[in-house]
């Protein structure tokens, strides 16, 4: 009954979330002392996000 | 009423309609959840006021992606792909607020303030419901406790750009004037035989109506204490 691909979206998704979530952790405490670990992490988040927008799933999948 | 308990192992047991409803309200829903990143990462994540202000856009994105992550395992479980809404252009999206893009600070603002704030509605109407799975999934705190995060900011922002005064004033309004019709739109049609075929199902808990007269009453409250002007609430309306 399962749709195929329910675990390889819901791995790769997961994926990309830690990711995020990682930089987004990693930056925040150094927000006023250390720019460059900031501007890396919204770099990070960047670069994952635009792949998420770009939705390109089957490429993802593949 | 049906008030049966519904777990994956039985929802093919169930009668049509229960199954169609379902797959179909959790196709909205995982469509909901990523059209708010698909409508606000490309502008805003370059262009928040502060770095600060990047990396919540950017957490904020994420805890979006990992609602639609749980609404699509859900509906994969139930045999259904959820993952063309993932490739969509933002003009195809269930639901009209996210068809547009945001590209001011203010409208993402607003946007947590008043949409994401439709979005607890939305989930909220799954507490208890009579799919198991759904119903674990948005009473597990983490993803009303994200979404509230995500209102709390909203709200924040715009009582402090409408505590401004002056042009930021002006401008926050002007995002309030957009959506909050659009707010008011995402609960349906007040007379919906499927409103209230959801409602018999036990998959949701209130009539659109009501859940819109709430959302009102709250979001009406929290502008007049901010000093903006509530917007003609049926100025622009698709559904009454």
């Amino acid at each position: 009954m399962q749709a195929a691909n329910t675990q390889a979206l819901d791995d790769q998704l997961k994926d990309m979330i830690v990711g995020l979530q990682r930089a987004v952790a990693a930056a925040i405490p150094h927000i006023k002392d250390d720019p460059k670990i900031v501007d890396k992490a919204i770099g990070d988040c960047k670069e994952i996000l635009d792949v998420v927008i770009e939705g390109n799933v089957e490429e993802w999948l593949s | 009423m049906f008030t049966d308990k519904i777990d994956v192992k039985d929802f093919e047991k169930q009668d049509p309609e229960y199954q169609d409803l379902l797959k179909r309200v959790l196709a909205i829903q995982a469509d909901c959840e990523i059209g708010g990143p698909n409508l606000y990462v490309k502008n805003i994540l370059p262009s928040a006021p502060t770095k600060l202000d990047q990396l919540i856009v950017a957490r904020t994105a994420a805890e979006e992606m990992d609602h639609f992550r749980k609404m699509a395992r859900l509906a994969g479980d139930i045999g259904v792909d959820v993952s063309y809404v993932l490739s969509w252009p933002n003009q195809k999206r269930y639901v009209e607020a996210f068809r547009g893009t945001i590209s001011t600070w203010e409208d993402y603002a607003v946007f947590g303030f008043l949409i994401d704030r439709v979005g607890r509605y939305q989930l909220e109407e799954f507490i208890g419901c009579t799919y198991l799975p759904l119903a674990r999934v948005v009473e597990d705190p983490d993803m009303l406790r994200e979404e509230e995060g995500h209102i709390d900011f909203g709200t924040h922002q715009t009582a402090e750009y409408a505590a401004k005064g002056g042009e930021a004033k002006e401008r926050i309004q002007k995002a309030v004037d957009y959506w909050y019709v659009k707010g008011l739109d995402m609960f349906g049609n007040s007379v919906s035989r499927r409103s209230e075929r959801y409602m018999e199902w036990g998959l949701k808990r209130r009539p659109n109506a009501v859940a819109r007269q709430q959302y009102r009453d709250e979001v009406d409250a929290l502008m007049t204490k901010m000093g903006l002007t509530i917007p003609d609430p049926n100025k622009g309306r698709l559904y009454t």
